[in-house]
């Protein structure tokens, strides 16, 4: 062993391999890794295949009453309409600032949004980022209220829809909602005001007889 | 698998503080190899005569710097996902000079004072009394400094963003610093002599 290397003392060896490792650092790059990142397409879209990335809103509606505490409620849409109505639970995060959300890889995440196009969007960021639990409520706000708070009775129902309609009444109810047992007038769902907030936020007045706009979402 | 753990979900909260107690009996039981639990060799190091606490911590600090930086850059680790202390710069400049005067004056910090209880040492178990007593006296008056606590925010912050140079030149930097500091700190101790002042505890 006549290597220069050997006869340093072991205090120097390691101050050289340190002085080494910063030098290349120097020219390594950036430890971020950014907003960018390396998806799977395949693996995505099999997902989206399967459509084992959906939560309906029976499902969302049972693990709220059972008081399930496993999963975390992302409201995307803006302030004021968080405001207005959100699903009890729900915490308000806005698209944009999904990104800064803390949360952990593992946690069980629910988006929704007015439609599904946002949560459809945000899924796939979120996913893209490498959460590995993110749903989506399937259908948004809008089935949430046609299924959930307004629940209706189909024309001409058999036994076996009556039954699940006569269990919708109860679940609408717990949500502050009125199941619509005339089945005839479509319309007078969609003009109903949605349930007040039980949040003691000063803002969450009903919106009174607003008609629900169908937007992107 | 990729790093951190805990947030990638290898483990949950149960776990992590097995691992918590894992590491910190770790790190109690190599402070404590150090010489770390003596209060007079830990007061040394700001009389120039042992500066054996600068060089570990500085060892330290780079070994982690370093690690962490390439198992970034290879993509192991995800270091938007580790936790940074928001930085308040007044409070935290006038905090980190209360703790420098404790230390001064007790031979310890939080950490190596648990070390030296742990082995029996009573300036240890006083220094120790005496941090809860401070936490007791801290929570109490909270309502009075919580202004200045909250003062001075600059986000969670590092070097690299704050000077707007890249992380490996600051990795760079910082290497060569604690190369500087260990070689001054070399000849501080020939110069003014290795040695404890009174008798040893």
């Amino acid at each position: 062993m006549n290597n220069p290397f050997s006869k340093l003392s072991m205090n120097k060896k390691l101050a050289l391999i340190a002085f080494i490792l910063g030098l290349v650092a120097v020219f390594a790059g950036n430890p971020y890794r950014g907003n960018s990142v390396t998806i799977d397409t395949k693996d995505l879209a099999l997902i989206v295949d399967k459509t084992v990335d959906h939560v309906s809103p029976e499902e969302l509606a049972d693990w709220i009453i059972q008081g399930k505490v496993d999963f975390k409620l992302l409201d995307l849409r803006a302030e004021k309409e968080f405001n207005e109505y959100h699903i009890p639970v729900a915490e308000l995060v806005p698209l944009a600032e999904l990104n800064e959300h803390p949360l952990l890889r593992n946690e069980k995440v629910v988006l929704y949004s007015e439609g599904g196009i946002h949560s459809a969007q945000a899924w796939m960021l979120l996913r893209a980022k490498g959460y590995k639990a993110v749903y989506m409520l399937f259908g948004g706000l809008e089935e949430w209220t046609d299924k959930i708070l307004f629940p209706k009775i189909p024309q001409n129902a058999t036994q076996e829809q009556l039954a699940t309609f006569k269990k919708m009444k109860e679940v609408s109810k717990f949500f502050g909602g009125s199941p619509q047992t005339d089945t005839g007038k479509q319309e007078v769902a969609s003009t109903k005001p949605m349930p007040k907030l039980e949040m003691p936020s000063g803002t969450s007045a009903p919106t009174a007889g607003k008609k629900k706009k169908k937007e992107g979402c | 698998m990729n790093a951190p753990f805990y947030k990638y979900g290898l483990f949950g909260d149960d776990v992590s503080l097995v691992v918590a107690f894992i590491i910190g009996i770790g790190f109690g039981f190599f402070l404590e190899r150090g010489g770390f639990g003596n209060g007079r060799k830990l007061a040394a190091q700001f009389y120039f005569n042992d500066l054996t606490v600068f060089k570990v911590m500085f060892t330290a600090i780079i070994t982690a710097m370093i690690g962490i930086y390439y198992l970034s850059v290879i993509g192991w680790m995800d270091l938007s996902l580790v936790y940074l202390n928001p930085t308040y710069i007044v409070p935290q400049t006038i905090g980190g000079l209360l703790l420098g005067f404790g230390f001064v004056i007790g031979g310890y910090c939080p950490g190596t004072s648990c070390v030296s209880a742990a082995t029996g040492k009573i300036d240890g178990m006083v220094y120790l009394l005496g941090i809860v007593f401070g936490i007791f006296i801290f929570g109490e008056i909270f309502p009075l400094v919580s202004n200045f606590y909250n003062s001075t925010p600059m986000g969670q912050i590092t070097l690299s963003q704050l000077f707007n140079i890249p992380y490996g030149i600051l990795v760079f930097a910082v290497v060569l610093m604690a190369i500087g500091g260990f070689a001054a700190s070399e000849w501080a101790e020939k110069k003014l002599g290795n040695k404890i002042v009174g008798p040893e505890l």
